[in-house]
């Protein structure tokens, strides 16, 4: 229990840090010739100093390799280069309204694909009843050690990919319903849904493909960074306007993610 | 070239500009952050929101402004993001009781007598900053990893230097009541 004001008073701190001004300093260093209080409590702080700089200054990535950092920001920059570049250009403009009308249909067609599929996995039991829960516990199981080889190693490739498409069966949820909205008349409430449930998703998505590129599974990790970075951007989304939506959606269709995340979830293939 | 030139040519489309912008201030930005997450994991997530945010207001930047005053606010309020997005919190609305809430709880993690068994008394302390409620963490990190002035935290996170000086002053009562319970005193281990 503090007894002394000074050091209740966070004093001693300031004068550790050099906060204080010389004339407080003076006030100070004669104060602690006469009490053993702040003295040891300026003795602790000289301690914490002394032990938290002989641990490791972390200023990078492990081995200092930046690259992968930098493609992901890349990426996430990219899709933003290219809503603006959209944004300008009338003849990708409408590209994009003609594709819109496929990718309408086709979500409408995937719609009823994932209802289905949600009913079966409902119809398994509670660990995989609830969409949104994040799946740790299966993707701990399935990314063992890249060091495997042989008949095992292919087992737990194809467990991954079960559970990948699992995954993408949840994430669906998110994609199809940000695709099928109409920026011109969906307000930031409209898609608050998807916006939570990509927030949950967004960790068990990093470890799918963390453990897929740890495996050797290029494509498979190439879709998980996709939707990623699609979800990242939408639990993100700070002004949950019309353009912010418009702009998810360009990135849907431009890196063609229904169609990859489909494939894996329904046939099993990494495509 | 001077970051605010950078910033100007960035903002006008010049991919080699923003580039040069991270490469020169993403050791900083991870340090912050790796300092606050206490993992890669999670500190190469806040790295990537932070130059994300940067990159979409970089159009928003005051040229008389510090550009580091302004990445430090933008670090502080991802790694902030990056807490809340994770908590139980994070899927309520985020009125001021739960910012309260947040800023003052303490996480939940191994407490510092589990570090200690291990004998390290950098483990030790670093595990009790893990556990510090999120307030006082972001500014024990900017005053003492950082060597960021009072002043210059409050204007970086937009709070009164009063509030900032009582966070500091808790975590560093928490951080020596974690040495008294690693048996770690000014006199020696008791």
């Amino acid at each position: 229990m503090t007894t002394c004001h000074v050091q209740a008073s966070a004093t001693i701190e300031l004068y550790f840090y050099g906060e204080l001004a010389p004339s407080e300093r003076s006030g100070v260093e004669r104060h602690l010739t006469a009490c053993a209080e702040c003295r040891r409590a300026l003795e602790e702080l000289t301690m914490i100093r002394s032990a938290l700089e002989l641990r490791p200054d972390v200023d990078a990535p492990p081995g200092g390799d930046w690259s992968r950092f930098m493609a992901r920001l890349q990426d996430a920059l990219e899709s933003d280069a290219g809503a603006s570049t959209a944004r300008t250009t009338a003849g990708v403009s409408a590209f994009l309204s003609g594709r819109l009308a496929a990718v309408v249909a086709m979500a409408a067609v995937l719609a009823l694909v994932t209802i289905s599929v949600l009913a079966v996995l409902r119809g398994r039991g509670p660990a995989t009843s609830t969409p949104a829960v994040p799946d740790r516990s299966a993707a701990a199981v399935s990314a063992p050690s890249v060091a495997s080889a042989g008949p095992d190693a292919a087992a737990s490739d194809a467990a991954l990919t079960q559970f990948s498409g699992q995954h993408f069966e949840r994430s669906k949820l998110v994609v199809l319903g940000l695709a099928t909205k109409d920026p011109s008349t969906s307000s930031g409430a409209d898609w608050d849904y998807e916006r939570t449930l990509a927030t949950s998703l967004l960790s068990d998505t990093r470890l799918y493909r963390l453990a897929a590129e740890e495996r050797g599974m290029k494509t498979l990790a190439g879709v998980m960074r996709d939707l990623e970075l699609v979800l990242l951007q939408t639990s993100m989304s700070e002004a949950p306007d019309a353009e912010s939506l418009a702009q998810l959606q360009r990135l849907i269709r431009r890196r063609d993610l229904l169609t990859k995340m489909e494939v894996v979830a329904t046939t099993g293939l990494v495509p | 070239m001077v970051d605010s030139d950078l910033i100007t040519r960035a903002a006008g489309g010049d991919p080699t500009a923003f580039q040069a912008l991270v490469e020169r201030h993403r050791s900083m930005v991870y340090r912050v952050a790796f300092q606050f997450a206490g993992n890669h994991h999670d500190a190469e997530d806040i790295a990537q929101e932070v130059f994300i945010k940067v990159y979409r207001s970089l159009d928003r930047f005051r040229q008389d402004a510090q550009l580091t005053s302004w990445l430090y606010r933008i670090v502080m309020n991802a790694c902030i993001d990056h807490r809340r997005r994770h908590s139980p919190a994070g899927s309520a609305p985020f009125g001021e009781e739960a910012e309260h809430k947040l800023l003052n709880t303490p996480e939940e993690r191994p407490g510092p007598e589990a570090s200690a068994y291990a004998g390290e008394l950098g483990d030790v302390l670093q595990s009790e900053i893990a556990r510090l409620p999120q307030g006082q963490r972001i500014v024990f990190v900017m005053r003492h990893h950082q060597g960021l002035k009072l002043c210059e935290i409050a204007e970086a996170l937009g709070l009164a230097e009063g509030t900032v000086k009582r966070q500091l002053h808790a975590a560093v009562h928490r951080l020596r009541q974690a040495l008294t319970h690693a048996n770690v005193t000014a006199g020696g281990r008791a």
